[in-house]
């Protein structure tokens, strides 16, 4: 099987949403860092004290309250950059979920035998090949279905005929579908 | 008709798939997560022996301790921005080329179908949603040739003959209806 993008219908995913995405993945990160060093700023700007001792014993006494603040300050940097691009995830990856949980909409309704409308996406969405492969085989299978309706239609007029020609001709009108029938495998 | 003008706007909705964008926000978590984790162990190492050895020199130029860990500080969030990002990065590449691959593989099913195979397997990536989507798509084709296949055969035991008018005519309107039924 050929890869869709060189069909000529437009790639699956285009390059300017892959670069957005890292953009805003850069801008998240960056605003992270930011935070997680405005807090160790913040917590290791106070001014020392004046004197030799003053600052000798600050000096010493700083390691034991070191870790916490440096796990304080991890933990917030984590969880507002998972909140952050957790968010953004959802905010941009909906562009190819919001599709995919479109079609499998549309599968599942043509599974019930439920009238089928064209598929089509939002503007800005991706995989949009998709949404025209699904339409292009709903298609074949419609055009297939009203050629074998109007074969057996064409069929029935010659039953105003005699009973004998309008037989031969239904026969003839099945075998002409079971003949078409035959190409899909 | 109805004036297009008048009409509401349509409600912009953000599908939240979570078998597709769970996975990945869970991955971004754990990127973050781990860079953090490596972040505090090395900076924490590093600040106890940088304080310890400001503290024992005992020519105190500076005015915080900010002063004495800024170099080593701004070293070390400049890595973390860089690992996280660049971990981050791969990580959207990772997704982008699953996405493409497994929707690529369901695009190209369909258009095999179009050509009227279905039978031939979708073989989507085996990543979970790809899969599973893969996976209702052959189904509904797998569906769509078992309706075809029950037609055709219906409309050949027709054709060969040897029915009775009456069962002739039962028949071959119950395989009209079940031709519309295709794809309705």
């Amino acid at each position: 099987m050929s890869v869709p993008e060189a069909q000529g219908d437009g790639p699956l995913i285009h390059r300017r949403y892959v670069f957005g995405l890292l953009l805003r993945l850069c801008v998240t990160f960056a605003a992270g860092v930011g935070i997680l060093f405005a807090i160790l700023f913040f917590a290791l700007s106070r001014p020392l004290p004046g004197d030799y001792a003053g600052v000798f014993h600050a000096l010493r006494n700083l390691s034991p309250f070191l870790r916490p603040i440096l796990a304080i300050s991890v933990l917030v940097y984590a969880l507002l950059a998972c909140g952050s691009t957790s968010a953004l995830s959802v905010y941009i990856l909906h562009k190819v979920a919001g599709p995919l949980y479109r079609m499998d909409l549309v599968l599942d309704q043509y599974r019930a035998d439920t009238p089928t409308r064209t598929v089509s996406f939002r503007n800005g969405d991706q995989i949009q090949p998709l949404a025209q492969a699904f339409n292009l085989w709903i298609g074949t299978l419609r055009r297939d279905r009203q050629r074998w309706l109007a074969t057996m239609n064409d069929a029935e007029r010659h039953c105003l005929q005699d009973e004998t020609t309008c037989r031969a001709e239904r026969e003839e009108a099945l075998r002409k579908i079971t003949e078409d029938m035959a190409r899909y495998r | 008709m109805r004036n297009p003008s008048t009409q509401p706007p349509r409600a912009r909705i953000r599908y939240v798939n979570p078998r597709f964008q769970g996975p990945a926000v869970l991955a971004f978590a754990a990127v973050i997560a781990i860079g953090g984790a490596i972040f505090w162990k090395l900076v924490d190492g590093e600040f106890q022996v940088a304080f310890r050895q400001a503290a024992i020199r005992g020519h105190y130029t500076f005015d915080s301790a900010y002063d004495i860990v800024r170099d080593i500080l701004a070293w070390r969030l400049a890595e973390l921005f860089a690992g996280v990002f660049l971990a981050g990065s791969i990580l959207v590449l990772l997704l982008v080329a699953a996405a493409r691959h497994g929707i690529g593989k369901a695009v190209d099913s369909l258009r095999a179908s179009a050509d009227r195979d279905l039978s031939t397997p979708t073989g989507a990536c085996p990543i979970g949603e790809f899969d599973r989507f893969g996976g209702k798509i052959d189904a509904a084709r797998s569906d769509t040739l078992a309706s075809v296949m029950r037609i055709r055969s219906e409309a050949a035991a027709l054709a060969a003959g040897g029915i009775s008018p009456a069962e002739f005519g039962l028949r071959w309107d119950e395989l009209k209806q079940r031709i519309r039924r295709i794809a309705p």
